[in-house]
């Protein structure tokens, strides 16, 4: 029974950081029907500006600021770097074709892809960095449920993640762009003719989904993940299927995925061959798929004759 | 309209292309008979200048970028040092593989139709070295790796294969008898990642292990994944030793730190491709197949200048700094023999002989081409994080 | 009004004017020089059309002792049978199929099942690669069946996975474990693959140079051209493009939907498993690092940019994603690519002659003030025969000033220039013109300090920017025509 727990925190804490990505994924999708396939590559650029930050403010072990504040700071700048490179994104690949067809979108989509980790290559360096989280972190404070321990990075990562997905919940829902924001989703002409300005909204969209993906890439790190220029494909790949799996569009739908994925990954793990993890956990989406092909919270599909 | 620009370009490149490889083609067979000439009245004249090209295979995007940025620049700086200590003129070209064995194949192909290329250094992985092998042998081209490890590679399949670093099945037995004998271990868990090396390495240290009486678990882990705290939920509070076999020493890293997170006394033993600044839990194991670079007196000048230029190292680049010499020292005995060509190189390549390597030792073939008298050195990571050497 | 396109001006309806008239002209006239150029193409007689490139890839492997050109011919020609595949599957019935690769996949693997030391089986070609089609296509079909109730993006998401189950699977497959063996047995070579393939061979003809391999693949590539166009035109076409445009519609013309989905699956599938089995005997070898992600962004890259559905298209845009990436691999040839490309892409922009040569000319004053405030600032700098040689460097080395510190001054060059171009695109034309030295100036320098350093990351930088610009400019692919997604 221990051991169930162990590995089901285990699932929980990296589901948290699958979850941000999925959500970054279903805003997107929700308000534009577009699968913004780069989306991976903005979690990698924010942890790559949280550790740049770390290292300007003293690096892991000396830092010159106390830890709880360059921590902060970590995820100011990754949140808001990413914020920043996803609006560009989105004005200059994206905007160009947002009327013609979504195959045109999704090969932008991958040269943005192509184009940020090359870039990130060049101005970076190929050397794997790592947050070394040990060396300013105590990674032995922390508490224990049964034999799972759960270490004081994992708690920050978990409660983080939490308040973001509630903050986001929050500002879709009851704020006046929130609804402005499901309005584009369901009828973009219709939007534009109750006033609603659709470019600023799809900017917010971008903006929102891209500093959520910046603070999954920081997360990621203090949680030891390599930081190298490939990692968005990783991760590209985990919150989209987490996306699809809780029903694409839906927010509730990316939370549930990403947390279910997690734990699937853990279980496979830690019951069966880790190898096989992520076969795993493709065969559950597609039967998922099969039997409820919206997904698990999805909106069902009308489609438009 | 952007389009016709790129279109044009297009068409006036691929004309280019006919042209240029016309020029290059003709360039070198100017350059050949004109080394030569040259190298004929060498015996009458002091001072011939001798080049050719080098052709460095390493993943130099991707994945391994890392590792392949690292080989490219120790391969650099080889040729640099050797170009000044020997007034010749050998010159880089590099070849991107990506550690995929396709792209491999195919830039085979483009190093074998490029005349001025005499030997190449690379590929980094066994599985390139497999589909290259062929290629090369009919060439007669000499290719030198700085990071294939597995032991089949020089069954006689490759024929003009050579290798400076000892196989796995040298590492293994060598970790496995550390394990056991120094370390008392007898509960080992083997982290096997799904890559040839670390398939390769796993199966020797677990074929050692058994050998000396102790079944290790091995738990095989896919080469994408990103965390390991739920591998080391399944390693239960008794074992010993957690051997791993990646490549990216940073994953060592993140498996040492998760046992300490986890409480766990397991101690991380990483096979040579965790020889690297990243992997630096005190109290870990690493094996490599060369005393620390740093710490020997003729590698420390060449270490000190690569970390000036380029920045901090770890195993896969000073092997093929090695390598590089290798090939040039071949391609220097074949040069003042009087003809500079593949074929002549291939030749000269068992009289490599090089002293007070940076890997500690000196460096020769086997008949078969390995590399001759290899031993793995085992080192611990101290209090600071820097890797002792133990044995 | 629609009527009065093939007439001429007098004989048009009452109350319909001549500018209305010509509306329909209008529209479908091509106006980019690209355009005009296609269409004069188009007026040549078919077999000219066909026949004239046909004839210089025949002649292509007399002009070059080179077996690299051939192996790209080689790798350019499995890649068009792939891309053809995909177009029957992607650009006719419109199913989004995402894991396309691990059809070619499976071809390779079972090719290399019944053709290698890998479990001592060697059937000879004439049995082998029918199996290998039959296979892949059965298998096709196994995807095709429970994909039925899926379409538009989650067929996609589906079929991406399938495509990467298919990876794990041949990476974990080295030590499977049945019930009623007793030792896990190596199905797949996990990730040292499958070496020793036998090669293909026919009739005693045993395909074992690149030369050979190259003529197989044009016979093939060929056949499938003459195949797509024959299917473009038939019964099963018709019903697999109105499938794409519109499936709804489709069934209610009587469309039987679910039998010409899988049916597009399936031959879409047995293509790239016989291409698979092709690679295999080629490389001589199988490997999984061959069938990842990479491959099929290059596959929808090359059908997108050419135009859905169009067969030159596809053949255009195979070309430009095979070739272009080896020519980027030397730095002699990307920097006169490069160049060639700047220059005439500045001519296309500015459109004016005479502003043209104002800002060339204003491009090469930039340059020298550039090098004198580097100079007045003491920024030490590389001789020119440390950076470039051959033709070009008189030219560029006098204008072109390399500081010591590449790395630095080149990444800062690099920032400032993605930026630059990102603003100036928001601009107006004037603030363009009046920017467009400098900016010039900034991408020369950005090129030869920096990006030249690195080629093979430089090159991966260039498609994806391509593919970006491409898109941007033309998204409905070069033949492809222009269309509004209606959501």
């Amino acid at each position: 029974m221990n051991y169930f727990i162990e590995q089901l925190t285990n699932g929980l804490i990296i589901g948290g950081i699958y979850a941000l990505i999925a959500l970054g994924y279903t805003l997107i999708y929700g308000v534009l029907q577009f699968l913004n396939l780069a989306h991976g590559e903005l979690y990698m650029m924010g942890s790559f500006f949280g550790f740049f930050t770390m290292v300007a403010l003293g690096g892991p072990a000396t830092a010159v600021v106390p830890i709880w504040l360059m921590i902060f700071l970590m995820f100011v700048v990754a949140m808001g770097g990413g914020a920043l490179l996803g609006v560009a994104v989105e004005r200059f690949a994206y905007r160009p074709l947002r009327k013609s067809r979504r195959l045109a979108a999704l090969i932008s989509a991958l040269g943005v892809s192509l184009f940020l980790q090359s870039a990130a290559l060049l101005l970076f360096g190929a050397k794997i960095r790592l947050y070394d989280t040990g060396m300013f972190i105590n990674l032995r404070t922390g508490f224990n449920i049964g034999t799972a321990r759960i270490d004081i990075t994992e708690v920050l990562v978990v409660l983080l993640s939490v308040t973001l997905m509630i903050v986001l919940w929050i500002m879709v829902n009851r704020s006046q762009f929130g609804r402005a924001m499901r309005a584009v989703a369901v009828d973009q002409d219709a939007a534009v003719m109750n006033g609603i300005d659709v470019d600023r909204i799809v900017v917010i969209t971008f903006a929102l989904a891209s500093g959520l993906a910046g603070a999954a890439g920081v997360m990621a790190g203090l949680l030891l993940f390599p930081v190298d220029q490939y990692m968005g494909l990783f991760a590209g790949l985990k919150g989209f299927t987490a996306a699809v799996l809780g029903g694409i569009g839906s927010i509730p739908g990316a939370m549930l995925g990403g947390f279910i994925l997690g734990v699937v990954e853990a279980m496979v793990t830690g019951y069966l061959n880790p190898t096989y993890a992520d076969f795993v956990a493709f065969v559950i989406l597609i039967m998922v798929l099969l039997i409820r092909p919206r997904g698990l919270l999805g909106q069902p599909l009308v489609g438009k004759v | 309209m952007t389009s016709v620009g790129a279109i044009a370009a297009l068409g006036l490149v691929l004309s280019g292309c006919a042209g240029g490889s016309d020029s290059t083609s003709s360039e070198t067979t100017d350059a050949a008979t004109a080394e030569e000439t040259a190298a004929e009245t060498a015996t009458e004249e002091a001072a011939i200048i001798c080049e050719g090209a080098i052709a460095v295979m390493a993943p130099l995007t991707g994945g391994a970028a890392s590792i392949g940025q690292e080989q490219l620049n120790f391969a650099k700086l080889a040729v640099e040092d050797f170009n000044a200590a020997n007034g010749s003129a050998y010159t880089l070209i590099e070849s991107d593989t990506q550690l995929d064995a396709g792209q491999a194949s195919t830039q085979a192909t483009s190093i074998v139709s490029d005349s001025s290329i005499i030997a190449v250094v690379g590929p980094a992985g066994s599985q390139e070295v497999s589909a290259v092998g062929p290629a090369f042998a009919d060439a007669s081209l000499a290719f030198v790796s700085a990071s294939a490890t597995n032991p089949d590679l020089t069954n006689g399949d490759n024929a003009t294969f050579f290798r400076v670093i000892p196989t796995d099945a040298v590492q293994g037995p060598t970790v496995a008898e550390y394990m056991v004998n120094e370390l008392g271990a007898d509960n080992v868990v083997i982290l096997q990642e799904k890559t040839d090396y670390g398939v390769g390495i796993a199966k020797s240290a677990s074929e050692a292990l058994t050998g000396l009486g102790v079944t290790a678990e091995v738990i095989a882990v896919p080469e994408e994944k990103k965390t390991y705290d739920d591998i080391v939920s399944k390693i239960g509070e008794d074992v010993d030793v957690v051997f791993v076999t990646f490549q990216i020493a940073a994953k060592s890293e993140q498996v040492a730190q998760s046992l300490i997170k986890a409480g766990k006394t397991a101690v991380v033993f990483g096979s040579d491709g965790s020889f690297a600044a990243e992997f630096k839990t005190p109290g870990s194991y690493t094996a490599a197949f060369a005393p620390d670079v740093k710490g020997i007196p003729a590698a420390a000048d060449v270490a000190a200048r690569f970390s000036e230029q380029y920045g901090e190292f770890g195993t896969f680049g000073p092997p093929v700094y090695v390598a590089s010499q290798a090939v040039m020292q071949a391609a220097q005995l074949a040069c003042e023999a009087g003809s500079l060509d593949r074929a002549a190189v291939l030749a000269q390549m068992p009289n490599v002989l090089i002293s007070d390597s940076i890997l500690g030792g000196d460096i020769a073939f086997t008949s078969d081409g390995n590399v001759d008298g290899a031993r793995f050195y085992i080192f611990s990571i101290d209090e600071s994080g820097s890797p002792v050497l133990v044995q | 009004m629609s009527e009065s396109d093939n007439q001429d001006s007098t004989s048009r309806g009452i109350g319909t004017d001549e500018w209305v008239a010509q509306h329909e002209a209008r529209i479908t006239q091509p106006t980019t020089a690209l355009g005009k150029l296609a269409d004069r193409w188009a007026l040549l007689p078919l077999p000219v059309q066909w026949g004239l490139p046909l004839i210089v890839v025949l002649l292509i492997p007399f002009t070059t002792t080179s077996d690299y050109v051939l192996r790209i011919g080689v790798n350019l020609g499995l890649f068009i049978m792939l891309v053809i595949g995909l177009n029957l599957t992607v650009g006719y019935a419109g199913l989004l199929d995402l894991g396309f690769v691990a059809f070619y996949g499976f071809g390779a693997y079972f090719y290399a099942f019944v053709s290698s030391p890998q479990f001592g089986i060697s059937w000879p070609s004439w049995i082998s690669l029918p199996f290998v089609v039959v296979v892949t296509a059965i298998i096709g079909l196994a995807l095709g069946t429970p994909s039925r109730r899926l379409s538009g993006d989650y067929l996609a998401i589906a079929t991406l996975f399938f495509g990467q189950m298919f990876l794990v699977l041949a990476i974990s497959s080295d030590a499977v474990q049945f019930p009623w063996m007793d030792e896990p047995i190596d199905i797949t070579g996990g990730p040292n693959g499958i070496p020793n393939v036998d090669q293909i061979s026919f009739l005693g003809f045993e395909f074992t140079s690149t030369l050979s391999y190259y003529f197989l693949l044009l016979g093939i590539v060929v056949l499938g051209i003459i195949a797509t166009r024959r299917i473009h035109n038939s019964r099963q076409g018709l019903a697999w493009r109105s499938m794409g445009e519109d499936e709804l519609a489709a069934q209610h013309m009587t469309v039987p939907v679910v039998r010409m989905k899988l049916l597009a699956f399936s031959v879409g599938a047995s293509i790239a498993g016989l291409a698979g089995a092709f690679f295999a005997s080629v490389q001589m070898g199988v490997y999984p690092s061959t069938f990842k992600l990479p491959l099929l962004i290059m596959l929808y890259a090359a059908l997108i940019l050419g135009g859905l559905g169009s067969v030159p298209g596809l053949l255009i845009g195979a070309v430009v994603m095979v070739v272009l990436p080896e020519i980027l691999r030397f730095p002699d040839y990307s920097n006169y690519l490069f160049l060639v490309t700047l220059i005439i892409g500045s001519i296309v922009l500015i459109k004016s002659w005479k502003l043209v040569v104002a800002i060339f000319a204003a491009t090469i004053a930039v340059g020298f003030v550039a090098n004198a405030i580097f100079l007045v600032a003491g920024v030490p700098y590389l001789p020119i025969d440390e950076w470039i040689e051959g033709p070009l460097a008189p030219v560029l080395g006098t204008w072109i000033f390399i500081p010591e510190e590449r790395l630095v001054f080149g990444n800062i060059a690099f920032v400032l220039l993605i930026v630059a171009i990102a603003w100036m695109t928001t601009r107006s034309r004037r603030v363009r013109l009046i920017a467009f030295p400098f900016v010039l100036w900034l991408t020369v320098f950005t090129w030869e300090v920096r990006l030249l350093l690195e080629p093979s990351v430089t090159r991966q930088l260039l498609i994806g920017a391509l593919l970006v610009v491409l898109m941007a400019a033309r998204p409905q692919g070069l033949f492809g025509k222009p269309r509004v997604e209606v959501l």
